[in-house]
């Protein structure tokens, strides 16, 4: 699986590294900053529950 | 062309809402549905504002500031003389203003305050496990976040009291007279602007002289676009932290703790698994949203659901319908702690997404820990009702009892 983000998109709600800080972390001002846009298997569940819990819609999954 | 002076009268044949009366604001979601279903576009009772709900028309809305603006000081008459910095500024201007404010609301930098929040927690709940009684607004859920305030400011917390009269003077000038009456409020809302203007004028000429780890010392440093910003722009956001970041924890503590004490099967799973606290808040923020609405003021003709709406018109995004929608939400009238998708509008969206977001998930997730460790069974004394406020739904007075061991 490979995520991508949209940083235009993003506006700080921070929903991704709170649900899933193994793939997503926060910048200085609390925008999403991607930790690896290849996600192991043992990942995948948590990639999903970040991206459906972003109220922009700027993550983007794809196998 | 639509005259901006002129008053816009509702332009289609919509349904008429009261959302202000009291019986909505302590059970809004089934009006919420109602509307949301049946009624898209509906108008105020009240007067002016047109209301949507369904969650995609919100969320679009909130995405885009060149139709809804934000930049509408004069049309709410909260005492302010210039527009809240950044509530009611529009981006460019205001994409420049966050990225000043942003970094110092961060949940990292949240996460530093964490032990002094859950400390004065506490200490609040200190004053009165004892007695197996308080009133948890006036007890706990309004002092907590002002205290959080106080500290961010830099601010000694013997200025409690100066700042909520403050903050209850712009948002509720009608609790201090025996029948709400506009002009009489306007003028409470006038004053209160004055005192908030000459408070914080008298802090940054304080801060100047002795700057510190506060947000006016850091006001004081920051550059938008390699200037400083002014002293007005400073006071102008001071004055929207004070409106903004007070009220809005304190009306979703009570309006969680109003629903674990009705609900004791959720409150109990809370209790045995704490780790379920931060799932539960983002799902009581959004059955319950307690702050209800954001206005926004259009600026060109759209047509929505078949009901136009004019530049010059007002309209009020209702972000509590929006989180009731099941279009979004599949079964959204069932609160359930588990849930899985949950892209809840309670904080806003799009550019003015709530700058205070990670603060207040701190608040709330430190004040429900502690208090459920502490406080673990309470209920509300058989026999009461809770009353909600309008707009930002607060619990006035709010009873709480428990057994003492």
């Amino acid at each position: 699986m490979k995520v991508r983000v949209d940083a235009e998109r993003c506006t700080g709600h921070g929903r991704c590294y709170d649900l899933a800080p193994e793939i997503f972390d926060e910048d200085e001002a609390g925008h999403c900053v991607l930790l690896r846009a290849a996600v192991p298997a043992s990942l995948e569940t948590k990639a999903r529950v970040a991206a459906e819990n972003c109220p922009e819609e700027a993550i983007a999954l794809t196998d | 062309m639509t005259d901006p002076e002129q008053k816009p009268q509702p332009s289609n044949a919509t349904e008429a809402v009261n959302l202000f009366a009291e019986e909505v604001s302590s059970c809004p979601q089934p009006v919420y549905r109602d509307l949301v279903a049946r009624c898209p576009v509906a108008h105020s009772a009240l007067g002016g504002s047109k209301l949507i709900s369904r969650y995609e028309d919100v969320l679009w809305a909130l995405r885009n500031p060149r139709i809804f603006s934000s930049a509408m000081d004069t049309q709410l008459a909260l005492g302010t003389e210039r527009p809240m910095i950044p509530q009611q500024v529009d981006p460019p201007a205001q994409t420049r203003y966050r990225k000043v404010l942003d970094p110092r609301f961060s949940k990292k930098r949240m996460r530093e305050i964490e032990p002094d929040i859950r400390r004065h927690a506490h200490a609040l709940i200190d004053d009165v496990i004892e007695a197996g009684a308080c009133d948890f607004g006036r007890d706990f859920a309004v002092p907590l976040p002002c205290t959080a305030f106080l500290s961010l400011m830099g601010l000694p917390h013997s200025e409690l009291s100066r700042f909520l009269e403050l903050k209850d003077g712009i948002i509720r000038p009608q609790e201090r007279m025996a029948t709400p009456d506009p002009d009489a409020m306007r003028e409470i809302r006038v004053q209160t602007g004055r005192d908030i203007y000459a408070y914080f004028t008298d802090v940054i000429a304080e801060r100047r002289r002795n700057p510190g780890d506060d947000m006016i010392s850091y006001l004081l440093e920051a550059e938008v676009d390699g200037n400083r910003l002014s002293d007005e722009e400073i006071l102008d956001v001071s004055f929207l932290l004070i409106l903004a970041g007070l009220d809005t924890v304190t009306a979703t503590l009570e309006c969680s703790v109003a629903y674990l004490a009705a609900n004791p099967a959720q409150r109990e799973r809370l209790v045995a698994d704490p780790s379920l606290v931060p799932a539960a808040i983002e799902e009581l923020m959004r059955w319950e949203t307690p702050v209800t609405a954001v206005p926004r003021l259009v600026k060109e003709d759209v047509t929505l659901h078949g009901v136009e709406i004019r530049a010059g018109e007002m309209v009020s995004l209702l972000i509590g319908a929006a989180n009731v929608d099941d279009a979004e939400f599949g079964d959204a009238i069932a609160v359930d702690f588990d849930r899985t998708r949950n892209r809840h509008l309670a904080f806003g969206g799009g550019a003015h997404r709530c700058l205070g977001s990670h603060l207040a998930r701190l608040e709330l997730k430190v004040a429900l820990e502690v208090w459920h460790e502490r406080v673990p069974a309470y209920e509300i004394p058989p026999g009461e009702t809770l009353h909600f406020t309008p707009g930002i739904r607060e619990v006035r007075p709010f009873p709480l009892v428990w057994d003492v061991a």
